[in-house]
């Protein structure tokens, strides 16, 4: 195995864990969910503007380290603006890589090719996921709705 | 000279491995220890010329089954100082001992519980989850009060507050010896006192502090104590209840079954006598064997030795730690802990993990099971690095080594 320092802390990650994209709430959200990690106490809040269809504008919150960070970062700066299923595809694909069922080379994964890394460290997977989790949900719970808006724990 | 009490790699074949490629320091002890030699042979001595049920035939190895587990109990309880008013329960550690006592308290099962409506339980905001949510639900299942003593902003907890929460309607006050996130030892001897004093149950969580210090039940104000065998240099999945005798009688049994009974018949049953009745089951007799030869080891390599071998380890972890620009040990000043639990500015725990595994380095990151204290410190995860005998002065420099580049890293 490489130094995890060039496998899963790419410059690029470790620049997005600097200067996360997207990081801030929204002004006037639409959907929101938040995501926890018990174990290791990472916790993501997505805020989505959506508008026909689309994510007109994603901002999230939160703590975490800095796979967890960079993922949710690349995350939105991906699917900002983006049709809504443009989200569920881009998170299936980059699931898969990190499950070891995807190319890791995948050319539609575009920045979050430097996660790919993470498949070799199963106890990281969750950290990587987190924020996409809590995407999934922030897409399926309109604020205001009745459902609980924290989800803990992912599977990866 | 060796810097470490007794030579390891011959002693503890758990340890004489490469992890990644480097020679393996591991330093997440207040997790689970290493088994030393001594406890691996017992465990198999036992498994190879005893295995049988216990109290259930008349045969040979039953006989000897029977009295390796009787012969571990009565050597744990003189490693803990209990004397004829105590008893002890094998568990399968300490979480169960600590849900034993509080569902104990708090279950009608065979009666009236102990606990009521309106009756005050105090737990500290220091404990490990297994010694704080068994007491919200023994609160929530009798309508007592949980009231949560919580420690200054350096993470020490105070007799004076303390005295301020007991009252006339406490019944219970739980309370860790060691705190395993922060590292901090708490004056539990004071506190159980002041407790006892007040006309409380007294529950002690000895997991931390059994490796080492090994509180003595014989000068302790100490209703209950809890302790794991595998925080204590011997196996998985067995730990003990030690207690006074009829404090303990009046615990409603958590697992009722064979073992435990007297008579049974249709309509009724009648239950054993202590310690059967809180042991339902088929037990860990093997583990229970393997917990007391861990306890034998420590004898004989000298409480005062391995207490003394890890707290000037961990003094030696805060200070190298702490020269380090951004990282902050826990509770800096405690007394008599084998724990330096640590925030780093800039890098999260889990990276900082993954990054020291690489060199080998084998560390604890995250909230263990301990959310009430890091709330009450306003702190999120730590890395936490936790000493026993086999490990070095050298290894400490390694971790502080490798904590330094990994900060350089991630910064
Ligand atoms: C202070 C404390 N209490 C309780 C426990 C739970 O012990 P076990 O998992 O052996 O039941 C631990 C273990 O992490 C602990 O450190």
């Amino acid at each position: 195995m490489n130094e995890p320092i060039e496998d899963l802390y790419q410059d690029l990650v470790l620049e997005h864990k600097r200067a996360p994209r997207h990081f801030g709430k929204l002004a006037a959200p639409t959907h929101e969910a938040r995501g926890r990690n018990p174990s290791c106490g990472d916790d993501i809040s997505v805020q989505l503007r959506i508008a026909e269809g689309e994510l007109a504008e994603i901002g999230f919150v939160g703590q975490g380290c800095a796979i967890c960070i960079a993922s949710t970062s690349m995350m939105a700066e991906a699917l900002y603006g983006k049709p809504l299923a443009a989200a569920d595809a881009l998170r299936n694909r980059f699931r898969a890589v990190l499950t070891g069922d995807g190319d890791p080379d995948d050319a539609a994964l575009g920045k979050l090719v430097s996660l790919a890394g993470v498949r070799r460290y199963p106890n990281r997977i969750k950290c990587a996921l987190l924020g996409w989790h809590a995407l999934a949900h922030a897409m399926q719970q309109p604020i205001g709705g009745t459902a609980a808006p924290t989800i803990e724990e992912p599977e990866a | 000279m060796a810097d470490s009490a007794i030579d390891f790699a011959r002693d503890f074949p758990g340890l004489a491995q490469d992890v990644h490629g480097v020679r393996l320091a591991y330093l997440d002890n207040a997790a689970t220890t290493h088994m030393p030699n001594e406890v691996l042979d017992a465990v198999r001595d036992f498994e190879t010329t005893s295995r049988a049920n216990i109290h259930r035939g008349v045969h040979t190895l039953s006989q000897r089954a029977t009295d390796a587990f009787d012969g571990a109990r009565e050597q744990l309880k003189r490693f803990v100082g209990a004397g004829p008013a105590h008893e002890l329960v094998f568990t399968s550690g300490t979480t169960e001992a600590l849900n034993l006592v509080a569902h104990g308290l708090s279950d009608a099962g065979l009666g009236r519980p102990v606990l009521a409506a309106g009756d005050e339980i105090i737990v500290t905001a220091l404990e490990h989850h297994a010694n704080f949510v068994p007491w919200q639900a023994a609160a929530r299942r009798s309508g007592a009060v949980l009231r949560v003593l919580r420690p200054d902003p350096e993470g020490r907890l105070h007799t004076e507050a303390l005295a301020r929460l007991l009252g006339p309607r406490t019944r219970v006050f739980a309370v860790t010896a060691g705190a395993n996130a922060s590292g901090e030892r708490p004056p539990f001897e004071a506190l159980l006192k002041m407790a006892a004093d007040a006309g409380a149950m007294t529950v002690l969580d000895a997991a931390q502090a059994v490796g080492h210090e090994v509180p003595d039940l014989s000068s302790l104000a100490c209703d209950f104590m809890a302790f794991s065998g595998h925080k204590m240099y011997g196996p998985m999945g067995i730990g003990a209840l030690v207690g006074r005798r009829e404090r303990l009688e009046r615990l409603a049994p958590l697992r009722l079954g064979g073992d435990m009974v007297e008579w049974v018949t249709e309509q009724h049953t009648t239950f054993a006598e202590l310690p059967a009745r809180l042991e339902g089951g088929t037990p860990n007799v093997g583990g229970a064997v393997g917990m007391a030869a861990a306890a034998k080891f420590i004898e004989r390599v000298g409480r005062d030795t391995i207490d003394g071998h890890v707290c000037a380890l961990r003094r030696y972890a805060v200070d190298r730690l702490s020269e380090l620009p951004g990282v902050r040990v826990l509770s800096a000043d405690s007394p008599r802990t084998a724990i330096a639990s640590f925030l780093t500015e800039d890098a999260h725990p889990h990276d900082l993990g993954t990054l020291l595994d690489h060199r080998g380095i084998a560390v604890r990151t995250g909230n263990h099971c301990a959310q009430p204290l890091l709330d009450c410190l306003g702190i999120g995860p730590t890395t936490r690095a936790s000493f026993a005998i086999y490990n070095t002065r050298a290894e400490v420099d390694r971790l502080a080594a490798a904590v330094a580049e990994a900060l350089r890293a991630l910064r």
